[in-house]
């Protein structure tokens, strides 16, 4: 029997390049499910998807619903690790670096 | 840069966020770029460049009053089509340079986010040079122009920005200030700004330094003040018209250009004359004090910025005199002392000051008083075509880039006269203040990653080339070619009756001379004494016969008196890598070494070392073959070791017939110190397969051999393996060397005075056990990758066959076979100590323990800087070492 937590996540993944919103994905979102979004087969990342996954994750959060980024090529780890976007990384799992602020 | 932020600059901050969350998404983007990709966005930006380099040259004469169109349409040419043709090939993703002989190649990493200020003088080709360097190194970044020239700077920015847009480039990877009296403020904030991973400034001395001060990794690269020596070996109508070219060239802003001119006094009317024929102004003494009030801010003794780029006319006739209209330079006289001169300074514009000079000295002294007045680590000039003026010009002058025969501006942004990387930014090193001399460009926004392989040591097999091993083998004396004989040997080679052996079998008419002052512990003294003896009649063959101290010396009487200046601290320094020596031994060697072992221990006659005893206090830097004799002895001694394949003898004799008379404690000892060579070099970080096996079969002989011989000393048979053991084992130690146990050794000995052997039999039932643990601080060494001490000793027991608990051969894991056998190798060692009555223990050498424990910190300094301890199979700790010293006081029972 499956436990209720991962009753409830819903597994989608990504192809090709992310350019801009994932129209699929959006809806998954929506309806507040727990999602794990599957990088495995990305291969791309614009900014304007950067951009784009932290609102996803924004909405996601407000709809107290959890997303989890897995399967992630390291070019894409890359791109996620030097853009610093919080939200990004918690998706992750990875630790939040806090950048450090100018000296006031 | 500590920046404070007031309440004006919340109002900032988003613009200040914006910008730099932009730029840092589309470097994290960047990131994915291929070389082909980032190769296509460069070729879009540098057409899109080079068809606006006219309408971007016209901006930036109308917004900023400097220079000429002309010039500045050459200048946008030169950052786009002359750096793409530097760069087109160059690869700046993935693996970006390899190092074939150094096993490493080098792996491009984007530099990330870069806050770049332009200046004044060159906006628009500063943008566009900055741009494509920075789509090329796959960063984003962000200007901060000139205020004076924002316009025209942004509007290049966006040109070459969405021609790369087009191409694919990431959004927002080139972003700009727009033009604001905050522009400033806001660029301070940049600089501080934690997205911001490079700042690179290029510009006047006020912008350089705010980037150095922000606390970020910064290029900064700002003023100059040109020298150029006009040599009167130079091609003068050449100089005359290069000079006008460069100090001309967008009317003097290019901060490479000439500022003074050093001119050769025998040449000096002839290039002035070409100068004015050409159109040039030669002021008068009255001009040039009118000039430089009118250039020279009085207030900082800088420049005017009010003249920067502008004509000489309009310069003239501000200053109160008036020249044609199309006049291209105002050359100024520098009289007086030009140290203190007002015109010594930078000027970028059409002013160019000049001295004669009587020498090259004085010429070169000048362009240093020029150089070191505000342009040190920039660029300097000169005309001549004598070479050694151009090569004492270029050692004396600190210049990032000398420019020969050419023009110091163009010549300057490379890619046109000479093949500098193209750049509107120069480097000055730290002369400026700067981090690099470089000119600027795509090499220097990468992070560079080296990526190394790892390398294995290059190791060689080298032994002594001709061995002669049986008995009777000694015959082969007589086949030796040699006219003149040395032989080294010590008093009892003759009461042993060995030193008639050898010279009734030396050919006839061989003339002999013999040396037989060596003892146990030969010093400094002993060998210059040999050497003195050596000269009264130069031999061509050296005979060492003896043991191993005898063997030792005269390899180092060959090596001293064949190369007298040899400094023997430099020789005999230690070292942590085997493969170099800090001092190259000479390796030329005309005088043949023939080693005759007369003892069957040490297997210094295949070995490429020699021991040395120093006195107490004796500084060996002082030693040399003509000092040695003032050197007073004293008591206490120590010992330093001499380590090069030159030692290597020629030939040995492996004669046993020459150890039937060896006695008892002495057949012992040397045994014992033939058994530790082979077990240590066994497991020594520098064993090999080649050393392997001949360490395992001496190990196999002397077992068998040693407690034969002590039954039938005079069995030529039985001592004949035991002089094979000890050879075997010396070439074994010759290439992987020894280990603890000698370390552990050579202390005790020093300090005790315990003869060699003897002294390595007490601690062998203590390092045996030690090697074969796991160590607490491995040994790095690249050839010895695996530790492995443990099962090279199982492997030993097994190979000569000892036996083990039946319990442990039949149940156990292999884990467990692999401890009994080792128990069974120290069980060995230990039945083999105990037939010989040789002693296992510090205790049984009748040291008291007082007496120990009085000297124990000394013993463990000793052993610890000891050379064998580095080819260990674990590096011991300072402590281990005091430990094992120890545990080998009391007497031992068996394992």
């Amino acid at each position: 029997m499956k436990k209720d937590n991962e009753k409830e996540h819903n597994r989608h993944k990504i192809v090709g390049s992310l350019l801009r919103n994932d129209e699929a994905l959006e809806k998954v979102i929506a309806s507040g499910k727990n999602v794990v979004v599957d990088f495995s087969q990305c291969n791309f990342i614009s900014v304007a998807g950067l951009e784009w996954l932290e609102s996803m994750l924004l909405k996601a959060g407000s709809g107290k619903a959890k997303v989890n980024f897995v399967d992630i090529p390291p070019t894409l780890y890359k791109v996620f690790k030097v853009a610093r976007i919080p939200s990004i990384l918690d998706a992750c799992g990875s630790p939040i670096v806090s950048s450090v602020n100018p000296n006031c | 840069m500590p920046t404070t932020i007031t309440e004006q600059d919340l109002g900032l901050m988003d613009q200040v966020n914006s910008l730099a969350r932009k730029a840092r998404l589309a470097a994290a983007v960047f990131s994915q770029y291929s070389q082909e990709q980032v190769d296509n966005i460069v070729k879009a930006m540098t057409i899109a460049a080079i068809n606006a380099a006219q309408d971007l040259a016209v901006s930036a004469c109308e917004e900023t009053k400097m220079g000429l169109v002309e010039d500045k349409i050459q200048k946008n040419l030169v950052a786009s089509e002359f750096q793409f043709h530097q760069i087109r090939n160059k690869k700046t993703v993935g693996i970006i340079k390899e190092f074939p002989e150094d096993n490493m190649v080098e792996v491009a990493e984007p530099i990330g986010v870069i806050l770049a200020l332009s200046p004044v003088t060159n906006p628009t080709s500063t943008i566009i040079f900055k741009s494509i360097a920075c789509a090329k190194t796959r960063n984003s970044i962000i200007f901060s122009p000139h205020l004076m020239a924002a316009d025209c700077s942004n509007k290049a920015a966006r040109i070459v920005y969405e021609a790369a847009l087009a191409a694919g480039a990431p959004r927002d990877f080139i972003t700009w200030i727009d033009k604001s009296p905050r522009l400033r403020r806001v660029t301070e904030l940049l600089m501080a700004h934690p997205e911001v991973d490079l700042v690179f400034a290029t510009g006047g001395t006020h912008m350089v330094k705010a980037a150095y001060s922000s606390g970020k990794p910064a290029i900064g690269v700002g003023s100059g003040n040109t020298p150029v020596y006009v040599h009167k070996s130079a091609n003068i109508t050449a100089a005359a018209t290069d000079i006008i070219i460069s100090k001309t060239f967008d009317n003097g802003t290019e901060c490479p250009s000439e500022q003074t001119l050093i001119i050769d006094d025998e040449i000096s009317d002839q290039l002035l004359s070409e100068f004015k024929r050409l159109g040039c102004h030669v002021c008068s003494a009255e001009e040039v004090d009118k000039v430089a009030e009118t250039v020279i801010d009085a207030r900082t003794g800088g420049m005017n910025y009010k003249y920067v780029g502008q004509p000489a006319n309009l310069i003239a006739e501000h200053s109160g005199f008036t020249v044609p209209a199309d006049s291209k330079i105002l050359l100024c006289p520098m009289l007086g002392e030009l140290r203190r001169h007002k015109l010594v300074v930078e000027k970028l514009m059409p002013v160019l000051g000049y001295v004669t000079v009587h020498s090259d000295q004085e010429g070169i002294n000048r362009a240093l008083d020029i150089n070191y007045a505000g342009g040190t680590g920039h660029t300097a000039g000169i005309f001549a075509d004598d070479e050694s003026v151009i090569a004492n010009f270029s050692e004396a002058i600190n210049a990032g880039r000398i420019i020969i025969n050419s023009p110091t501006s163009i010549g300057g942004l490379g890619g046109v006269y000479n093949n500098l990387n193209t750049t509107l930014s120069f480097g000055c090193g730290t002369g400026g203040g700067n981090i690099t001399t470089d000119n600027v460009g795509i090499s220097n926004l990468i992070n560079y990653k080296r990526v190394p392989r790892r390398s294995n040591f290059i190791m060689s097999f080298q032994t002594t080339k001709n061995l002669y091993i049986n008995p009777g083998s000694l015959d082969h004396l007589r086949e030796l070619k040699t006219k003149t004989a040395f032989i080294v040997t010590s008093k009892s080679a003759a009461k042993r009756g060995h030193l008639a052996l050898v010279t009734e079998r030396l050919p006839a008419h061989t003339r002999v001379d013999t040396f037989s002052e060596i003892d146990a512990e030969p010093d400094f003294d002993t060998i210059a004494r040999a050497i003195k003896r050596m000269k009264q009649s130069p031999p061509d063959t050296i005979i060492a016969l003896g043991g191993g101290s005898v063997i030792d010396a005269a390899k180092i009487i060959r090596l001293f008196y064949e190369h007298p200046n040899l400094n023997l601290a430099e020789v005999a320094v230690s070292f942590l890598d085997f493969r170099h020596r800090l001092a190259v031994f000479p390796q030329e060697t005309s005088i043949q070494l023939v080693a005759i072992p007369t003892t069957s221990g040490t297997g210094s006659e295949v070995t490429p070392f020699a021991v040395l005893s120093l006195h107490d206090g004796e500084d060996p830097i002082s030693l040399n073959v003509g000092t040695a004799d003032e050197h007073k002895t004293s008591a206490q001694k120590r010992k330093v070791s001499l380590i090069d394949q030159v030692l290597l003898p020629d030939i040995a004799i492996i004669d046993a017939n020459l150890t039937k008379t060896l006695p008892k404690d002495i057949t012992v000892d040397s045994a014992v110190d033939a058994l530790t060579h082979s077990l240590e070099s066994l497991v020594s970080s520098f064993a090999s397969d080649y050393t392997d096996g001949l360490a395992l079969e001496a190990m196999r002989l002397i077992l068998e051999a040693l407690p034969a011989v002590l039954e039938n000393p005079s069995n030529v048979l039985l001592r004949h393996k035991l002089h094979n053991a000890a050879c075997l084992a010396g070439m074994a130690i010759g290439n992987a060397s020894v280990g603890l146990n000698h370390a552990l050794a050579h202390s005790l000995g020093v300090v005790f005075g315990i003869p060699h052997g003897r002294a390595n039999g007490v601690f062998l039932l203590s390092t045996l056990p030690h090697n074969a643990k796991i160590p607490t601080k491995f040994t790095a060494v690249s050839s010895y990758p695996l530790w492995i001490a443990d099962e090279k000793y199982a492997r030993a027991a097994q190979f000569l066959n000892l036996p083990v608990d039946e319990k442990a051969e039949k149940g156990s894991s292999r884990e467990g076979l692999k401890q009994a056998l080792i128990v069974a190798l120290r069980r060995a060692v230990f039945d083999l100590l105990q037939s010989c009555g040789q002693p296992k223990s510090i205790a049984e050498l009748g040291i008291s323990e007082q007496q120990f424990q009085k000297e124990l910190p000394k013993l463990v300094r000793l052993a610890f800087e000891d050379l064998s301890l580095r080819t260990n199979p674990s590096l011991p700790l300072q402590e281990e070492v005091a430990q094992l010293f120890v545990e080998a006081y009391p007497p031992r029972s068996r394992p």
